[in-house]
C-alpha cells in the first residue's frame, strides 16, 4: 500500500460532495468534497506500490480538461489508468447531476 | 446481463430494492472508515464495506442493509459490523415503538473480515442477538444473491434470519472449502473440484435441504417481489428451532460410509422429528478424554468423570446455575470434532438443553443464571458438516443463548480454554458477561494461523507482524482484553489450576458478574461501555453507533 499527494492549481469550485465506485479488485472509489482553499489536493491510497509518475499523468490530463476545485480523496485496489480516468469522469457526472 | 441483480454492487442493490425514496445513513461522505485496515497496509474503503438504506418496499417502510462483496470479499469489521448491528437496533426501537420497520440482509460476505478478526467476531455475535429480538416484532429477510454467497459467521446469522432467499449464482456454507482442505486435509474436501463445490454448497442442493427457502432468478424485478413477497407474508422458516428433527438425523446418520448428496437429500427426506432431551450430566467410572473446559466444568458442578448421552456436551445443575460445557472426545463417532470442536450434534445439543431451561423457566420471576464454560478451539472442518448445514447447527445454539439471555437468564462465559470462531459464536458470545483467565494457552481468534494466512494471502510471518499493530488480529488473552469485551481477565489462575480455593474464586466472580446483569438490559451493550471499550477497544464502534442514530431519523 502506498499514499500520494497531488495540488493541482484549479479554478472552478465544486458545490457538493458526490462519491463514485468500490473498492474492489482492478476497481477504485473516487469522493470529491467543496473546499475553501484556492487550489486542488488529491490523497490518493493505493494497493499498487509504485506507480507514483502514472497517477500524475492521469491526474494532470483530467485537470486540465476539467480544473475543478476541490478536495479529493481516492482508495484504489490496483485500477488501470483508464479504469481511474472512467471513475473520475462519472464523478464529473454526478456533480452535473440534479437529483 | 440485462437487469442482473448479482451484477450490481451494494449501494445499487439496496437502491433497487427501495422504492424511488431510498436515503442512505452513515454513508461514503461521513468519513466512517476502519482504523485497522491502513495499519496493515490495506486499502480502506469509505462505507468500510456495508450500505445502509431506509425507504419503503412497495410502500412498507423498511431498512436494507447491503454488504459489498466486491470489497475484501464482504468481510465484517469493526466499523462494518457496528453499522449493521447499531441500524437494526435503531429498526428494533422503532418496531418497539409501534412504528413497524422490515429489515432487508443482503448478505455477500466471507463472514469474519479476518483482518480484524476478534472485532469481526464480536460483531456478528452482536448482529445475531438484534436479529432475534426483531424477530419477535417482524421477519428479517435474508438476501444472498451471490458472487461471494454467505459463508463463515455471517451464515451462522443467515440461519437466523426468518426467510432466506438466493439465486443460483449463490453458495452458503460455514467454512469455505479452501479452508476445510487446509484444516482437514484434501481428502475431507477438496477445493479444486468446483463441481463437487457446487453441488454440495450452491443453493440448488441448499433448497433442497431446508437450508434456503426460495431460489430466484437473478432479475431485479424477480427479487424485489418475492422480498416483498415475503414481507408481507410475514414469512418464518424456524431454521434455528428445528432441534430435535436435527437431533433425529443424526441418530440415523450412517457414519461407516462417507455421505454424499443424493443420500442426503433421501436421509433429509424420510426423518421424522423425535423428542430429545438431554440429561444431566452424571459421575462416571472412567475419566473423559482430558480439557482445561471439562476440568473446570467437573470442579464448577462437583460431578467427577462426567458423562452424557451425548459425549461431547455436558451440563448440570449445581447451587441453582445451569453449567454447559463442549468437550473433546477422542473416540467420538464424529471424526472432526474429537479435539473439542463445535460440530453438528454440539450445536443441536446445546441448543436443545438451553431451550429446555427457558422453557423450564419461563413462569418463574427470576431465571436460572446459565454458565458456558468455554473451550472450543474451532467449529468442526469437515465435509459432512458443511453438507448437512453445521451453519444451521450453530445457528441454533447461538440463536438458544439470545433467547434466554432476552428472556432474563444472566448468561456468563467462562472462558478457561480455548474461544475460536464459530465454536466460540455457538457458545460464549451471546453471553451478557465474559470471564477469562489469563492464561498463555489460551487461543482467541476467528481463525488458524495457516488458514488465516492462506485466505488472506499472506505469509504466517507478515501474519504476525500484523498482529503487532492490531489488537484484534492477536492470538492472546491478554491482547483480547485490549477490545475492552471482558467482564474480567482473571490473573494469578492458570487454565489447570483447578484448585479447590481457585474453583471457589471462579464461583465468587461469576456470582458478582451475575450480580451485575441485575436490572440493566439484557442485550450485549456491556461491551462497549466498559472503560477500556470507551477509551480504545470500541472507540470506533461507538462513534459509528453515535452517527447511525443521529442520521436515523
Amino acid at each position: 500500500m502506498e499514499k500520494l499527494h497531488y495540488k493541482f492549481e484549479t479554478k472552478n469550485p465544486i458545490q457538493k460532495p458526490v462519491h463514485i465506485g468500490v473498492v474492489a479488485s482492478g476497481d477504485l472509489e473516487v469522493i470529491f468534497r467543496p473546499t475553501d482553499s484556492d487550489e486542488t489536493v488529491v490523497n490518493i491510497v493505493t494497493g499498487s506500490d509504485g506507480f507514483k509518475e502514472v497517477w500524475k499523468n492521469v491526474l494532470d490530463r483530467f485537470f486540465a480538461r476539467y480544473p475543478i476545485q476541490a478536495n479529493i480523496e481516492i482508495n484504489d485496489f490496483g485500477s488501470t489508468p483508464g479504469v481511474v480516468n472512467l471513475r473520475l469522469t462519472q464523478a464529473m457526472e454526478a456533480l452535473k447531476d440534479e437529483k | 446481463m440485462k437487469n442482473s441483480f448479482v451484477e450490481l454492487r451494494a449501494r445499487e442493490r439496496a437502491e433497487a430494492l427501495l422504492d424511488d425514496n431510498a436515503r442512505e445513513l452513515v454513508g461514503p461522505l461521513d468519513n466512517m472508515i476502519s482504523p485497522h485496515l491502513e495499519p496493515q497496509g490495506i486499502v480502506p474503503e469509505s462505507d468500510d464495506g456495508v450500505v445502509l438504506m431506509r425507504g419503503t418496499i412497495n410502500g412498507k417502510n423498511a431498512l436494507v442493509i447491503s454488504i459489498e462483496g466486491k470489497f475484501q470479499g464482504g468481510g465484517i469489521g469493526e466499523v462494518s459490523g457496528a453499522k449493521i448491528v447499531a441500524a437494526l437496533e435503531k429498526a428494533l426501537e422503532d418496531n418497539k415503538a409501534g412504528k413497524t420497520i422490515y429489515p432487508v440482509i443482503i448478505l455477500d460476505t466471507g463472514g469474519v473480515r479476518l483482518q480484524e478478526a476478534n472485532y469481526g467476531l464480536l460483531s456478528i455475535s452482536e448482529i445475531q442477538n438484534a436479529v432475534i429480538a426483531l424477530k419477535n416484532y417482524v421477519p428479517v429477510i435474508g438476501l444472498v444473491p451471490g458472487r461471494v454467497g454467505s459463508f463463515g459467521g455471517m451464515s451462522i446469522t443467515a440461519s437466523i434470519l426468518s426467510y432466506l432467499i438466493a439465486t443460483k449464482k449463490a453458495r452458503i456454507a460455514l467454512n469455505g472449502p479452501e479452508v476445510i482442505e487446509q484444516e482437514a486435509g484434501v481428502r475431507e474436501f477438496d477445493s479444486s473440484d468446483k463441481d463437487l463445490i457446487w453441488n454440495t454448497l450452491g443453493t440448488k442442493q441448499r433448497l433442497a435441504t431446508g437450508l434456503v427457502d426460495e431460489v430466484v432468478e437473478d432479475t431485479i424485478d424477480d427479487i424485489k417481489k418475492s422480498v416483498s413477497d415475503a414481507i408481507d407474508a410475514k414469512k418464518d422458516a424456524h431454521r434455528t428451532e428445528k432441534v430435535d428433527f436435527y437431533l433425529s438425523l443424526l441418530d440415523k446418520l450412517d457414519l461407516s460410509k462417507k455421505l454424499d448428496i443424493d443420500g442426503y437429500r433421501k436421509l433429509y427426506s424420510k426423518v421424522e422429528a423425535e423428542k430429545h432431551v438431554i440429561d444431566d450430566a452424571v459421575e462416571g467410572t472412567e475419566p473423559g478424554t482430558k480439557s482445561r473446559g471439562r476440568l473446570w466444568f467437573e470442579k464448577l458442578t462437583g460431578i467427577n468423570n462426567a458423562k452424557s448421552s451425548v459425549s461431547t456436551v455436558l451440563h448440570a445443575e449445581k447451587d441453582g446455575k445451569e453449567y454447559v460445557a463442549i468437550v473433546p472426545d477422542a473416540n467420538n463417532k464424529f471424526p472432526r470434532v474429537r479435539d473439542g470442536e463445535v460440530g453438528l450434534e454440539e450445536g443441536f445439543a446445546v441448543a436443545s438443553i438451553v431451550n429446555k431451561v427457558v422453557a423450564d423457566d419461563a413462569d418463574k420471576d427470576v431465571k436460572r443464571p446459565i454458565i458456558m464454560v468455554v473451550d472450543v478451539p474451532s467449529q468442526a472442518y469437515g465435509y459432512q458438516e458443511e453438507l448437512i448445514g453445521i451453519h444451521v447447527a450453530l445457528g441454533s445454539s447461538a440463536a438458544a443463548y439470545a433467547k434466554a439471555r432476552q428472556a432474563g437468564h444472566p448468561v456468563i462465559a467462562f472462558i478457561p480454554g480455548d474461544a475460536v470462531s464459530g465454536g466460540f459464536l455457538a457458545h460464549g458470545l451471546q453471553s451478557n458477561r465474559m470471564i477469562a483467565l489469563d492464561d498463555t494457552s489460551i487461543t482467541i481468534q476467528a481463525m488458524s494461523k495457516a488458514s488465516a494466512a492462506r485466505i488472506t494471502q499472506r505469509t504466517i510471518a507478515e501474519l504476525e507482524e500484523a498482529t503487532k499493530h492490531v489488537p484484534a488480529m492477536a492470538y492472546d488473552i491478554d491482547n483480547y482484553e485490549k477490545l475492552g469485551a471482558l467482564y474480567k481477565l482473571v490473573k494469578g489462575i492458570g487454565s489447570y489450576d483447578a484448585t479447590d480455593e481457585n474453583v471457589a474464586k471462579i464461583n465468587s466472580i461469576i456470582d458478582d458478574a451475575i450480580q451485575s446483569t441485575v436490572g440493566k438490559s439484557a442485550d450485549l451493550h456491556f461491551r462497549y461501555e466498559t472503560p477500556i471499550a470507551i477509551e480504545s477497544g470500541r472507540k470506533a464502534t461507538n462513534a459509528v453507533r453515535k452517527a447511525v442514530f443521529e442520521q436515523w431519523d
